[in-house]
């Protein structure tokens, strides 16, 4: 780990200096951004509504306000990325601490283009590389609705970057790396539900920023795109129209129901995904999340080499017994669990997905799901890991990986001793 | 003083008025944090931790005699009887933890529990050291480890019946808990230092810590064919033992 950051450090020190020039050739290259001074609307409740909207879309509060803390916006809360943390903006109307002052163009240009008001990047944890796919009239949306919350007093620091990373203009290689400005443009092949739909998924939505494998300067591998990616200890489960590890088996009803109530027949949302359904697309309009299960339905997922079937070894057999021993009252033995109470493990693109790290956490440490208006139950798992040691966890995961039809990659029981090892770290 | 209906009905809708009820709506979920709750602490293997080794070989020839070997299930020592009863009495039980035992102390029934600010752990130990002194007085300076079956069954039914009483404590008392203990001890659940293999639920047929039994339901007059779990497992949950 220590040793990927010193790499990642060099390199990026390397990349600053020598691709710097290009990079500050690329942002003025940038789309103008319509320059103008901030004009408060007021009173235009149809503008400030539709900007509230917008603000859950993008899930600003997932980042900008601290859970718990009665301060919306006000920033501070600390988001965790592969190479440190890096603290959230205050974007209350607060004058002094917060962007009262900015004008719109100064907000549009931190939004579409990655620029701080002082003129220097933003790290792309603020997803601007989608945001920049966004309308100028949707952004400004935001802002409207973001004038009408409480100004709170609350500076924050945001360099919580080790050096070099915490010099800014570091970035603008990265910019010239991976980020590619521009407004959503529409297919015209497609429908125009199918266009709704790619317009919330690759911009205000931004779910390729958990969703989409990353490079290992943090950039996205865009052939890999929604394929899936670890996430703050998480895995992000693959949700392209892959039939074995994405959402292939889905209906749209069941995308759907899953980012309104957090709960279908089939699956339950954990993890970061529980907090982005409570924050965000739980507020959605059904018609949005159609359309946005209309694009994930038109993804294609690649081809992932998937491993022959696992014969009956001692792995299968102990897991086997473990499952039907501690799991299955739940889960039921045959796998379909309990519609909208407890997950199907054998319907489940997270149980098969590439990397178990969502899986391992789940055992060893139990999880709770999103309580919605819907399903207000929020049904939890227990945690296992005083029960089970790391080889029973691997043999249960590989068991479950490679029942009912399909196949995955096993688990072994170092991964779940190293997985074990660093949630010891980690709060939630 | 004489009440009036009026006087009565008035002050009642005083008393009454005067208390606000604060109602309060929960919603959203219910806190919750990973790796919640408080799992068992499994007793280690190894030295005995409360009794000495005098002690324990009592204790385990008492086990053995409550519930002796057969060809089929070992007996209450190699079950695990005295290491249960030896961790139980090194921790909280042992020290009576969460039990008022402050005076003053007066004889009580028997379902009012112990009167006593002396715990299971010194109750054990006193009538441990009285029974080895009876033992080497009446029965030619031998330990109760050392004596015949018929002769221990023979001490154990006289405390029993309280035909034999042992200096400064009460050996009928001390009769029934270790009756109860062992017991205990052979049939918890292995995580706890007795029942040794799930020796006695595979005697009898207990599945163990199982939580799900609906396939079962309408089966009637058919063996489960499961074997016994222990909390901490069974040796079918180790990769390579099944």
């Amino acid at each position: 780990m220590l040793r990927a950051l010193a790499i990642t450090i060099g390199a990026l020190v390397i990349l600053a200096l020598a691709v710097v020039a290009i990079g500050v050739g690329v942002r003025s290259l940038m789309t103008p951004v319509v320059d103008g001074i901030h004009h408060r609307k007021g009173q235009d409740f149809a503008l400030i509504e539709r900007g509230r909207y917008l603000t859950a879309v993008a899930d600003c509060a997932s980042c900008h306000t601290i859970p718990g803390e009665g301060r919306p916006f006000a920033g501070g809360r600390r988001i965790e990325t592969p190479f440190g943390f890096v603290a959230a903006a205050n974007i209350t109307p607060d004058a002094e601490t917060g962007i009262g002052t900015w004008t719109d163009r100064q907000f549009d240009a931190a939004v579409r283009q990655g620029e701080r008001r002082d003129g220097k990047p933003l790290y792309p944890a603020m997803p601007f590389p989608y945001y920049s796919r966004m309308s100028r009239e949707d952004v400004l949306a935001i802002r409207a609705y973001l004038d009408t919350v409480a100004p709170v007093r609350n500076p924050v620091t945001s360099d919580l970057l080790p050096f070099p990373l915490s010099i800014r203009a570091g970035m603008l290689a990265w910019d010239a790396l991976y980020f590619r400005p521009g407004e959503f443009r529409p297919d015209d092949t497609k429908s125009p539900e199918w266009n709704r739909g790619a317009y919330l998924v690759e911009g205000p939505g931004h779910c390729g920023a958990c969703h989409t494998p990353k490079t290992w300067l943090g950039g996205d591998e865009n052939a890999q795109k929604l394929r899936g990616s670890v996430i703050q200890g998480w895995f992000a489960p693959n949700i392209t129209n892959d039939s074995t590890r994405g959402l292939g088996r889905w209906s749209p009803d069941d995308i759907v129901e899953y980012l309104r109530d957090g709960h279908n027949r089939l699956s339950a949302a954990t993890g970061p995904m529980a907090e982005e359904i409570a924050l965000s697309s739980s507020h959605m309009t059904d018609a949005d999340l159609y359309a946005i299960a209309a694009y994930l339905k038109d993804q294609r997922g690649g081809s992932e080499a998937t491993p022959p079937a696992r014969s009956e070894d001692a792995a299968m057999a102990a897991g086997g017994a473990i499952y039907r021993d501690v799991c299955s009252a739940c889960h039921t033995p045959d796998g379909r669990g309990v519609p909208y109470l407890f997950p199907a493990l054998a319907a489940s693109p997270s149980v098969r997905s590439r990397d178990p790290t969502t899986l391992i956490r789940i055992v060893l440490r139990g999880a709770r799901s999103v309580a919605t208006v819907r399903e207000p139950t929020g049904p939890g798992m227990p945690a296992f890991g005083w029960q089970l040691d790391d080889s029973e966890v691997a043999a249960v995961l590989t068991y479950i990986r490679n029942s009912w039809g399909v196949a995955a990659a096993p688990v072994t029981a170092e991964e779940v001793h190293t997985a074990r090892t660093r949630l010891a770290a980690r709060s939630e | 003083m004489r009440l009036h209906r009026r006087d009565l009905l008035a002050s009642t809708a005083v008393l009454f008025g005067g208390i606000t009820a604060h109602a309060s709506i929960v919603s959203g979920a219910l806190p919750w944090q990973p790796s919640a709750g408080t799992p068992p602490e499994p007793a280690r293997p190894g030295p005995w931790l409360f009794f000495t080794n005098e002690e324990a070989a009592a204790i385990e020839a008492i086990a053995d005699r409550i519930i002796p070997p057969d060809p089929q299930t070992p007996g209450g020592k190699d079950a695990g009887c005295a290491v249960f009863i030896d961790r139980q009495l090194a921790g909280p039980y042992g020290r009576q933890e969460g039990l008022y035992t402050a005076a003053p102390f007066h004889k009580g029934k028997k379902e009012q529990g112990p009167q006593s600010d002396a715990g299971p752990a010194e109750q054990y130990r006193k009538a441990l050291a009285a029974l080895d002194r009876y033992c080497r007085a009446n029965r030619n300076n031998r330990a109760f480890a050392d004596l015949s079956d018929a002769e221990k069954d023979d001490i154990l039914a006289g405390l029993e019946s309280s035909r034999i009483a042992l200096e400064g404590t009460n050996g009928k008392e001390f009769f029934e808990a270790i009756l109860k203990d062992v017991q205990q001890g052979f049939f918890a659940d292995p995580l706890y230092g007795g029942n040794r293999d799930m020796v006695a639920w595979k005697m009898i047929g207990y599945p163990g810590a199982r939580y799900d039994y609906r396939d079962w339901v309408s089966r009637h007059n058919e063996r489960f064919p499961l074997p016994p779990v222990s909390i901490m497992g069974r040796p079918g949950w180790m990769p390579g033992k099944a």
